[in-house]
């Protein structure tokens, strides 16, 4: 067999880059034998989960929930993001976590050099390079290829255009637009280190808290995104709400 | 200012967490009050380090990391009381799955019980938790090809036993 158990085992779990999987795709359609290598793996791994799936079920001890209780409704993360100024609090936590992050994972970004695609400057960590052209002139719609990849795009309470992205499969976050730069709003870990196309959904949960906390509305569309880019993203709205 | 402090957002996080929590600790455990008390313990562990958590990484991946190590102790601590525990019962009651599915849940669950340690946390993590190898390999500390390899014994073992690929050969 050209591929080892253990390759396709990766393979079976999602692990594996874009090229590797064409390659083992176009062997399974060759060899019945890679392909039942495969499907065993997989089958092997939905029964596990299935397994252990009712535990999710179960209602938590009251021991266990009553560890973890807090004291203001901000205990369930936003499933609805916060429509009224009365829930602006948790939202403005979130932000200042998301700032937090940020601070944190910076001294990490800054170890690739000046020539990264981050940079520190006077109105905080801005995008560079790559990312900053990627921000530029990349559409959310199309295909990952390259360094960036654009999440969701939307609109700030300002008016600000913001972004999500993904940089190098490595790093995911939000930007927002200023008067000159894509200010990096925050920052993590992509949680998937494969080739795989991630949608906002698979961001990190800081991310998409960050988003939660910023935006107005709904994402743009691929229309309204067009308009925007080709605008130079700049924010028409002088006034906030 | 908030009033909203990094203990109290971990709390709410872990709140939230605490489902998963228990799944993992039944798989490593592999008992049900044991396993509670895994997550409490850990969970305690959690919210007394709340500081040492860094914002910006995975909650999950530090809570496993945490349990991963509360067990560990605790296995040790059971040794040295020479006591050590072998769990009453194979397997836990599967929701309310039917008696058929119920039969092949605890099947599967005898299966992993027989598995080694450190095979069993690197299958939960990845085949029950669906992380990545890579934050697999970090909740637990170990490199990804250790990881791999751990993943790929535990595999083996279990489809030996479950002759996973439906009888033959």
């Amino acid at each position: 067999m050209k591929f080892t158990d253990e390759t396709l085992m990766a393979y079976a779990d999602g692990e594996l880059d874009a090229a590797l999987r064409i390659d083992i795709e176009a062997e399974m359609a060759k060899d019945p034998e890679v392909a039942r290598v495969v499907e065993r793996h997989r089958t092997l791994a939905a029964r596990l989960r299935w397994a252990y799936d009712g535990v999710l079920e179960e209602p938590v001890p009251a021991r266990l929930a009553s560890l973890v209780e807090t004291r203001a409704p901000v205990a369930a993360l936003p499933a609805r993001r916060p429509t009224s100024s009365g829930s602006m609090r948790p939202a403005a936590w979130y932000a200042l976590a998301a700032s937090i992050a940020v601070a944190v994972l910076l001294g990490l970004m800054l170890a690739r050099g000046p020539a990264g695609p981050y940079e520190e400057t006077r109105d905080g960590l801005v995008a560079r390079g790559l990312l900053e052209r990627g921000l530029d002139t990349q559409l959310a719609s199309a295909p990952a290829s390259g360094a960036v990849h654009v999440g969701t795009s939307f609109r700030r309470r300002d008016g600000a255009y913001c972004r999500t992205f993904t940089f190098d499969q490595q790093d995911a976050g939000l930007a927002c637009r200023g008067a000159e730069n894509w200010r990096i709003e925050a920052l993590a870990i992509a949680a998937v280190p494969d080739g795989e196309v991630r949608t906002a959904a698979s961001m990190p949960a800081e991310v998409l808290r960050a988003v939660d906390a910023a935006i107005e509305g709904e994402p743009l569309d691929a229309a309204a995104e067009i308009a925007a880019r080709d605008a130079g993203w700049r924010n028409s709205r002088n006034v906030a709400e | 200012m908030s009033t909203t402090s990094p203990a109290e957002e971990i709390r709410a996080a872990l709140g939230e967490l605490l489902p998963r929590l228990r799944r993992f600790a039944r798989v490593i455990t592999r008992n049900v009050p044991d396993a509670d008390d895994l997550v409490q313990v850990a969970v305690e562990k959690a919210l007394a380090r709340a500081a040492q958590w860094r914002p910006g990484t995975r909650l999950d991946n530090w809570m496993f990391g945490i349990m991963k190590n509360a067990w560990i102790d605790e296995i040790r601590a059971r040794r040295r009381r020479e006591r050590v525990h072998a769990p009453e019962e194979a397997g836990f009651a599967v929701g309310d799955a039917s008696a058929a599915a119920r039969d092949i849940a605890l099947s599967v669950q005898a299966a992993m019980e027989r598995l080694p340690e450190e095979q069993r946390m690197a299958v939960a993590l990845v085949l029950v938790e669906g992380f990545s190898y890579r934050d697999a390999a970090e909740a637990l500390n170990i490199p990804v090809g250790t990881l791999t390899s751990r993943l790929a014994r535990g595999r083996e073992a279990l489809a030996t036993e479950l002759g996973d690929d439906g009888g033959s050969p």
